[in-house]
């Protein structure tokens, strides 16, 4: 076990972007989790103040404040709360019907695996953002809503790279001879199948990570997620498009912010890829 | 290979029956009223009883979409609530200025990032390595209308360079009224040798397509550095090295053959991808295409249009992908002689 | 690899010395031609039947088409435009107008009195857009080719009605096809025709060369309507000479350009306000204890100095400044936390805990603030303004559900009359209506109702007449089934070099470019 945990000390050495990604990744936890105290202004992601409009950056005001007033800096640390909540909540549920799905199907086949092959062929013919687009205008204009989208346009995939992993596991010989010796399905499945999915799966739902926060942001760009006053990085862009040409830091540090976390996540993701699982056939 | 390629169509079919299976039924669940749209605002309500009837809105879900597969496949997409336009008419008004845009994008992507992604697998682990895995990393993350903001406000206006929206000056428009043959301007300005318009047309394009291209570019160079990587390692690369071939002839012959696969498949999956990621630019960029009718579509409820656009869109990207798949069968020895 | 290097090299080479060649390349000719241009905040054509209007399309619509009559609000008088002279009867129910002669459609026909009838006939008979106007109009009679008269049921200012901005053009009765007029074509009088058509984003308009005011003097050629849908290019088109109008810009720009010589920044008078209405039918809305804490609770003066960066006033009542019936003698909201405590405790929740579902238009900058601002101080005392933005037909269909469930709590726009008259902003909004089009507080009060109905039989402007408007403003504030927040100005921004430009509050957002010129 240390042996292991050396050899991928030494890959992460090789991959100093992945270290860089997984610094910032602990930022963005760390930023959201003492949003309230390291924040300089934290009333502002709902008081309003009148007197202070469209401040350029300065030394009370880091990254400048807003048509309202509100100090930019505070709002965007706390979006990182709200990021990480969109990321986690939508893997978490994407998951949570895709990898069951995705299992059951590669190991059992027959009827159940054509079936969920055809469903995940129709979800996995809309470009995700639009799937997400119309869902988001089917069901309202919220942030909850907008989570629920995200989640159904991604499970397909999940649900099929954990299928083409059971379906590969199950031709293994060990599962071979578990079966032989009695063991119930359900066992093989945790016991034997769901770790061997598990790889893949942290390595693609980590990039997911940056890509969910980032079709959450198109959303609100398009007002199609969160609402006013939420200080969603993508809302905080949208609202201040109106403006930018003369008060160019309302939507540049916003921005910046969903760069660098998407960016975060992608880095960690595509390290992890290459820690984990240096021999995949993936991009 | 008849068979794979027989059960591939039926397959993209189904797949395409789900889609608007799924993409009506949505429409329907949208909370709107598309008779009192259609009537405008101050209608009576006898006067939006009347237009529900006619559109046909009374009717139960099935029987409308049943209704509305038999008008498809007639050519009869529906009517738009909003322009009161046939939507396949729509479509065929805006759809060659958001491909004039993708294309222009996709042409900017692979120019830049097959020779970085070469570069990048030939210089494996060195810091221009780094770079550009920086690079296409950041590429795929950089949020589009954010970096199309950026650039207008940049290179628009405090440098000046590049106007900040539309396709063409107006002044250009009408005094040197670019004759429409296949809706994009950069191509029929150079059949009909019109300069001044190419010009023009050309330094408009270029902020939208520099925007759209940032995704693909950063997908291309990542495929190509990875799958040149996988070739690089493999046996018979080693034995052309030992022979004595030169590096830059190993990867002219094999590289660059073993890319053509990767490419494809960036490009069909980005065609698809960008298609919708002009909603997001098309707007900011006052370019009047496809993506700013189907966001103002989806925005207004306009459930024809979307119907339309998505089955446009789901219907490309799986073309797409089926082109591909079956590009990538026939070069497959085991699948096309079986 | 320096194979690739050197391809990429040369082929960037080759476009640099292409781009150069295009940039050396002829500079243009035939730049005689006056081109104006007309920045919309909204879409240049909603509707482009000439019977059917209500919005956007007013803009283009009034260059293309004429009325029988201009009014000029400011100084309350009418200008001819096809009609020469009208008379009106003395009980107000017979009015004749004398049309002009010798104009021509722009389809090549001469405009005549059956024309007229034609046209007004076929707006009332289609009953869309604004076309309610008409209303009072029994018959329309062609007493010669060029005397038509209007036989009224019951009183009315038919003259005012004639020269709205909407659902009152006289187009060519030979080309009055929906379709074709769909597709993009106009058989109007107007100056103005229309030439290229870039879906609803963009129209380019020509002279017509028969228009019966000629064109001796300086005029435009060509004038092209768009929309770009962001304020931030527009201002920049404005800035640098490439836009002549701009229908409206953000308050925080209009500061900014007053500095620029370059532009000219008018602030005009509106009868454009913003409403409130609350759902009156649900609990515990239907208290109106409750609704009155909620009118305490909107930061009135911030909001004006915040959503509208100081370019309106606090609404003083529902009839805003400006039109008759607005007086100082309605009483008013203010913004009282305290009294505002005290209520909501009288009403039966002193800790607050309550929560509206709230529906406001999406894309509206300054409502979108004023939202804000009021959500922050509800939440002051616990109380939730489940507010969300929402494209209108969305927001429509909620408000009009059959199902009283389905509905909003608040309901948040804009308002202003479709020709000036105070009455529209009262029964418009608050006048009982068994399915709700735009009463969506859903007040019935028979009272009110009747009142209404004796008050719009009074002459218009008399103080009898606004006796009445005040009593009726009043009864909404003390009920308060819907409030006015501000009453709003219009921004706008012109190029120095725009002459001839007169703002008409009678036609919101609308330049009757034949009069304007360059200089």
């Amino acid at each position: 076990m240390w042996r292991r945990l050396r050899e991928a000390a030494r890959r992460a050495k090789r991959n100093p972007l992945t270290v860089v990604g997984l610094l910032m990744v602990a930022l963005v936890i760390v930023l959201a989790i003492f949003a309230p105290w390291i924040a300089p202004h934290p009333r502002d992601i709902q008081v309003v103040h009148p007197d202070d409009l469209f401040r350029p950056p300065s030394l009370e005001h880091l990254f400048g404040t807003d048509e309202m007033g509100r100090d930019i800096l505070s709002r965007v640390i706390f979006g990182t709360r709200i990021s990480l909540r969109i990321g986690t909540l939508v893997v978490v549920l994407a998951l949570a019907i895709g990898l069951p799905l995705g299992i059951i199907a590669g190991t059992f086949g027959g009827l159940l695996d054509e079936i969920l092959m055809r469903v995940t062929d129709i979800f996995l013919s809309f470009p995700p953002l639009l799937l997400a687009m119309a869902i988001s205008a089917a069901l309202g204009p919220r942030l909850e809503n907008a989570m629920i989208a995200i989640a159904i346009a991604w499970w397909p995939w999940y649900a099929r790279l954990i299928r083409s992993e059971a379906v590969s596991i199950r031709e293994r010989a060990y599962v071979e001879a578990a079966r032989a010796v009695g063991t119930s399905w359900p066992r093989i499945l945790l016991r034997h199948v769901l770790p061997n999915c598990l790889a893949p799966v942290i390595v693609q739902a980590s990039m997911d990570f940056g890509s969910v926060i980032l079709t959450s942001a198109s959303l609100s760009f398009l007002g199609l997620g969160a609402q006013p006053p939420t200080p969603e990085w993508g809302l905080m862009i949208t609202v201040g498009r109106t403006f930018f040409l003369t008060h160019w830091w309302i939507v540049t540090f916003p921005g910046l912010a969903i760069l660098l976390a998407v960016l975060a996540f992608n880095l960690t993701g595509d390290g992890l890829r290459e820690i984990l699982d240096p021999k995949a056939k993936r991009w | 290979m008849i068979s794979y390629v027989t059960r591939r169509l039926a397959l993209s079919l189904l797949s395409l029956l789900g889609v608007s299976i799924i993409a009506f039924t949505l429409t329907r669940v949208i909370p709107s009223d598309p008779a009192d749209m259609w009537m405008g605002p101050h209608a009576t309500v006898e006067q939006i009883e009347r237009a529900r009837i006619e559109l046909g809105l009374d009717k139960p879900i099935p029987v409308q979409y049943g209704l509305y597969v038999a008008g498809f496949l007639r050519g009869d997409w529906g009517t738009s609530i909003v322009t009161k336009q046939p939507v396949l008419r729509d479509l065929g008004t805006y759809l060659p200025a958001s491909i004039e845009l993708i294309l222009v994008g996709m042409i900017i992507a692979f120019a830049v990032g097959i020779p970085l992604g070469i570069l990048s697998a030939a210089k494996c682990g060195t810091s221009i390595d780094h770079a550009s895995r920086l690079l296409s990393i950041t590429g795929v993350a950089l949020p589009s209308f954010w970096l199309a903001m950026l650039l207008q406000l940049v290179l628009g206006k405090m440098l000046g360079l590049f106007p900040l929206s539309g396709r063409l000056d107006f002044t250009m428009e009408i005094l040197h009224a670019p004759h429409r043959l296949t809706g994009s301007y950069l191509v029929d300005a150079v059949f009909t040798a019109n300069w001044p318009v190419l010009r023009d047309a050309l330094w408009h394009i270029v902020l939208p397509a520099v925007t759209l291209a940032m995704y693909p570019l950063g997908l291309s160079t990542r495929l190509i550095r990875t799958t040149l990587l996988e070739v690089l390692g493999e046996d018979y690369i080693r034995t052309a090295r030992a022979s004595g071939m030169r590096e830059s002839k190993v990867l002219a012959v094999y590289a660059l053959r073993n890319a053509v696969g990767p490419v494809l498949t960036v490009g069909a999956l980005t065609f698809g991808y960008s298609l919708v990621s002009t909603f997001l630019i098309e707007s900011l960029f006052a370019w009047p295409g496809l993506g700013r009718y189907a966001a103002k579509a989806i925005v207004s409820v306009d459930y024809p249009a979307i119907m339309g656009v998505t089955l446009l869109v789901a219907a490309t990207y799986v073309i797409l992908n089926l082109v591909v798949d079956l590009v990538q069968a026939f070069m497959d020895p085991r699948i096309r002689l079986s | 690899m320096t194979l690739y290097l050197r391809a990429f090299r040369t082929a960037a080479a080759a476009l640099a010395v292409l781009l150069a060649a295009l940039g050396l390349s002829l500079p243009l000719a035939g730049a005689d031609l006056q081109i104006a241009v007309h920045v919309q905040a909204a879409e240049v054509v909603p509707v482009w039947d000439p019977s059917d209007g209500a919005s956007g399309e007013i803009a283009l619509m009034n260059n293309v088409y004429e009325a029988l009559l201009r009014y000029n609000a400011v100084e309350n008088t009418f200008e001819p435009i096809l009609a020469t002279s009208y008379e009106k009867s003395a009980d107000l129910k017979t009015w004749t107008f004398k049309l002009r002669q010798g104009v021509k459609f722009h389809t090549g026909n001469v405009m005549d009195a059956a024309a007229v009838k034609f046209c007004v006939d076929r707006t009332i008979a289609r009953g869309r857009g604004s076309a309610y106007i008409w209303g009072p109009v029994d018959s329309v009679e062609v007493v010669d080719p060029y005397t038509v008269r209007f036989h009224l049921n019951m009183p009315a200012p038919l003259d005012l009605i004639a020269a709205a901005g909407y659902s009152a053009y006289i187009f060519d009765p030979a080309y009055s096809d929906s379709d074709w007029f769909n597709a993009g074509h106009d058989s109007g009088t107007g100056p103005y025709t229309i030439d290229t058509v870039e879906g609803r984003e963009k129209v380019i308009v020509k002279k017509f060369a028969d228009y019966w005011r000629g064109w001796e003097g300086k005029h435009f050629d060509r004038i092209v309507f768009l929309t770009l849908g962001e304020a931030s290019t527009s201002r920049l088109m404005v800035e640098t000479g490439k836009a002549d109008f701009v229908e409206s810009l953000p308050a925080t720009d209009i500061e900014a350009l007053r500095n620029n010589s370059a532009v000219r920044v008018e602030v005009n008078p509106s009868l454009q306000n913003l409403m409130v209405l609350y759902n009156t039918q649900r609990e515990p809305l239907d208290n109106p204890l409750v609704r009155r804490v909620l009118s305490y609770l909107i930061p009135y003066e911030d909001t004006v100095k915040v959503a509208l960066g100081g370019y309106g006033q606090v609404a003083r009542g529902v009839i805003p400044h400006g039109l008759w019936g607005h007086s100082d003698r309605v009483e008013t909201f203010t913004y009282s936390p305290t009294v505002a405590k005290a209520l909501l405790a009288q009403a039966g929740y002193p800790n607050g805990g309550l929560k509206f579902f709230t529906t406001y238009p999406a894309g509206y900058d300054d409502i979108r603030k004023t939202v804000e601002l009021w959500k922050a101080a509800c939440a002051e005392l616990n109380i939730e303004l489940d507010a969300r933005a929402m494209p209108t037909a969305e927001r429509n269909a909620i408000a009009r559900s059959p199902d009283p469930t389905k509905r909003q709590d608040i309901y948040l726009l804009y308002w202003w009359p479709d020709y000036a008259n105070p009455d529209s902003f009262l029964s418009g909004m608050f006048y009982s209506q068994e399915k709700p089009a735009y009463n969506l507080c859903y007040y019935k009060n028979p009272t009110f109702d009747a009142l209404i109905d004796y008050a719009i039989t009074l002459p218009a402007g008399t103080p009898g007449a606004i006796d009445m408007m005040v009593e009726l403003q009043n009864m909404l504030q003390r009920e308060a089934p819907g409030i006015a927040v501000w009453d709003m100005q219009y921004l706008r921004v012109t190029a120095s070099s725009l002459k001839g430009y007169v703002d008409n509050s009678a036609y919101p957002n609308v330049v009757f470019w034949y009069n304007c010129y360059r200089e």
